[in-house]
């Protein structure tokens, strides 16, 4: 087994390699990133809306108070950032240390939000090694969610069919990170992740609520030229990754998950205008003796893929989802943004499609690199739905997570 | 379960936009070569444009800055960068979008009080920069340059409360200062004790070293700064109640100034301010590369406040 899971590895690694060479041969502009130009942001676009005051100062209030990131030493808010399902709103304490001249940085939290989700966590990054090209780095998450949606396994389940599940998991996770350049990555990490399924409608219809222990390996590939990660505004995301969840209980839960995801973001009019699309492609193959739990299922549905639809709201082997969003500023911090999603799973990678469909509307609000809040009205197969978030649709937090988080999140 | 969240979440960005209380002002001892300001002999001739460190402490904007560790407090980004001479300077920058930048605003005013007399570390302004990191050069936003001297560096922060200076004219000047300049962020941390060595002398300096967040309007949530519109509109002083000046100040730090400044201390400050001319109140703002019509327009409301300031004396007189 051993043989064939590093030989899915090394076939991943080379399609990786082959696309990024490909890509850097293309005429775009990721190499110009070495050498920036003018810094940017220190005009104002001319002949928008006049903002109202109280917009200007929540674009002041979150640059200043949510915009630096994993900047500053000292407490902390831990704000927003949590699964989708755990609703509009978390918050918690946080606390963080940089030492040596940013050799080394320590760092934990604790989270709680609208909905009752609990997430704790705790990490160690060296980012220095190698002059900035190695880093290395640990950390350890505790995660309890209630309440957590499933509509069962396979494209055509029904709305109506909605339960609960509620699961607890810790997972510990080492990695280290090459960077050759600003903008190219490979990461390599390993961990030991243990879920345990509580007391929940869902829950009482299982055999048994007891759930194997996985040591998750994980290796990925990214190339990232996008300007501002919370608030993209031009560039591209590229990003292969390779995952083996290894059942070190029975093995009857062994398996594997491949990724791909690709992002653009288009300005046009002077940055007025921008075009973002999205594709992301998850797939865990089928073996002849092995499942995967419904929790690691990939799923599909919810405010950053399917918007109209259901967080969760589709289970299976593979899911595709695409995403276009049109976004015209209106206002200095504010844009208008008219968007599309797309997606399916299925048990056969083959068998996927486009067939659920989103199209809305709605408002962006942010700073020059962050999106702090956005108001979305989505219509789909399954109805209307009104989204309030604090996060941008493609800030792709995914990339930032260092522990794998159970469920699957869309 | 909700509420909880609620409340935790206000909480928490409420314990970090809080103001002070009221202070009981006290002196402190005032320890040998401590001082916060210095009686400018020379106020008419008085270079501006290169502050009191003058233009061999300014940082070259042709130089290549090594990165020597991001800034990791305050709201503000920044680093520290070494120059090819070997001197470090703190960098504060503007947020990508410039909204309401700090950096100009603190070389300006820094070059107003070290002009009338007040200390001030070498600060300087330069828009852009070549950043030497680990992944190469490339050309970073600029910003407000500090210099770390030999011989001078900072040792503690200063409490508004208690400090040697409580009372006296150059601290309620000060007040009256920061007040007409619409400062936001008087915390006392903001408040920087220097110990500066000068061969055998050693001295103190006291003195209100943070002062970017100013030039707009005092609200308490996310005051704007650098913003003329707001510092236009804004009044400075309402009148005069039992011997106390009414300032239109709206800031979490109303304490520092009501029913504490008395129409002689405004006239004080506002008479050392009078004394800069157009063209030196000008090099302050070039300084720190405002644009020209911008920078006559808040020197036109400094006007304003100066003339309104030196006007309570002669009306207290009259009375």
């Amino acid at each position: 087994m051993k043989t064939r899971i590093f030989g899915n590895y090394w076939r991943f690694a080379a399609i990786i390699t082959n696309l990024a060479f490909v890509l850097l041969c293309a005429p775009l502009d990721v190499a110009a990133q070495d050498t920036l130009p003018v810094p940017d942001g220190l005009s104002e676009p001319r002949g928008l809306i006049a903002e109202p005051g109280p917009i200007t100062r929540a674009t002041l209030f979150a640059d200043r108070h949510l915009g630096k990131g994993d900047l500053n030493n000292g407490f902390y808010v831990d704000f927003g950032k949590m699964i989708p399902g755990a609703g509009w709103l978390s918050a918690g304490p946080g606390y963080r240390k940089w030492f040596g001249r940013d050799t080394m940085l320590l760092d934990g939290s604790a989270a709680y939000s609208w909905n009752g989700y609990k997430t704790v966590q705790a990490r160690a990054v060296l980012p220095k090694f190698a002059k900035s090209r190695l880093a290395l780095g640990t950390q350890v998450r505790w995660m309890d969610y209630g309440d957590v949606d499933y509509f069962g396994v396979g494209p055509d389940t029904l709305e109506g069919a909605r339960t609960q599940f509620a699961i607890q998991a810790t997972h510990i996770a080492a990695h280290a990170t090459l960077r050759p350049t600003r903008w190219f990555d490979i990461d390599a990490q390993i961990g030991l992740l243990s879920p345990s399924l509580k007391d929940s409608p869902l829950n009482r219809t299982m055999p048994s609520a007891d759930q194997p222990t996985f040591v998750p390996s994980e290796l990925s590939m990214t190339i990232d030229t996008r300007n501002y990660r919370e608030h993209p505004t031009s560039g591209l995301l590229l990003r292969g990754a390779a995952s083996h969840y290894e059942d070190r209980d029975t093995g009857a839960f062994t398996h594997q998950r491949y990724e791909g995801e690709l992002a653009g973001f288009i300005p046009m009019a002077g940055e007025r205008v921008v075009l973002a699309v999205h594709g992301w492609l998850v797939t865990t193959p089928r073996d002849n003796d092995t499942s995967v739990p419904f929790y690691m299922l990939p799923s599909l549905g919810g405010s950053n893929s399917l918007r109209s639809f259901a967080d969760y709201r589709f289970h299976d082997r593979n899911m595709v989802v695409a995403n276009a969003e049109l976004r015209i500023a209106m206002m200095t911090h504010v844009d208008l943004a008219m968007f599309t999603d797309a997606g399916n799973v299925a048990a056969r990678i083959h068998d996927l499609d486009l067939e659920k469909r989103s199209y809305g509307a709605g408002l962006r609000f942010h700073t020059r690199r962050q999106t702090f809040a956005r108001i979305d009205v989505a219509q789909g197969n399954e109805g209307w739905r009104f989204l309030f978030r604090l996060t941008d649709p493609f800030a792709l937090s995914r990339l930032e997570r260092r522990a794998a988080v159970v469920p699957f999140v869309p | 379960m909700r509420v909880a969240t609620i409340v935790l979440a206000a909480a928490m960005f409420g314990a970090s936009c809080a103001g002070v209380g009221r202070p009981q002002v006290q002196n402190a001892p005032r320890p040998p070569g401590a001082s916060m300001w210095v009686e400018p002999t020379d106020l008419a001739t008085r270079d501006l444009y290169n502050g009191p460190w003058g233009a061999e402490n300014a940082p070259d904007p042709k130089d290549v800055y090594d990165l020597v560790e991001l800034k990791h407090s305050g709201v503000n980004l920044g680093m520290t960068v070494k120059d090819s001479k070997g001197r470090e300077w703190s960098v504060k920058q503007p947020f990508p979008g410039n909204l309401d930048s700090e950096a100009p605003v603190e070389v300006t005013i820094s070059r107003l009080l070290s002009a009338i007399g007040y200390h001030q570390p070498p600060v300087y302004f330069l828009p852009a920069f070549t950043l030497k990191d680990d992944f190469g050069r490339h050309v970073e936003r600029g910003g407000r340059f500090r210099l770390k001297m030999d011989g001078m560096k900072e040792t503690d922060s200063w409490d508004w409360a208690a400090n040697p200076f409580v009372r006296s004219k150059e601290y309620q000047g000060l007040i009256v200062l920061l007040t007409m300049f619409n400062s936001t962020d008087l915390k006392n941390t903001n408040n920087s004790l220097y110990e500066r060595k000068d061969g055998d002398l050693l001295e103190h300096w006291y003195l209100s070293r943070d002062v970017g967040s100013a030039l707009g309007d005092t609200h308490r949530m996310a005051p704007r700064k650098n913003h003329i519109d707001s510092f236009e509109q804004l009044p400075f002083i309402l009148g005069v109640t039992n011997g106390f000046v009414d300032f239109a100040y709206k800031g979490w730090y109303t304490n520092l100034v009501r029913e504490r400044i008395t129409p002689e201390d405004v006239a004080w400050a506002c008479t050392l301010l009078g004394q800069l001319s157009d063209q030196q109140l000008q090099d302050a703002f070039r300084a720190a590369h405002f644009e020209p019509e911008i920078a006559t327009r808040f020197i036109a409301k400094l006007r304003e406040k100066i003339q309104q300031g030196r006007s309570l004396t002669l009306a207290a007189a009259r009375d």
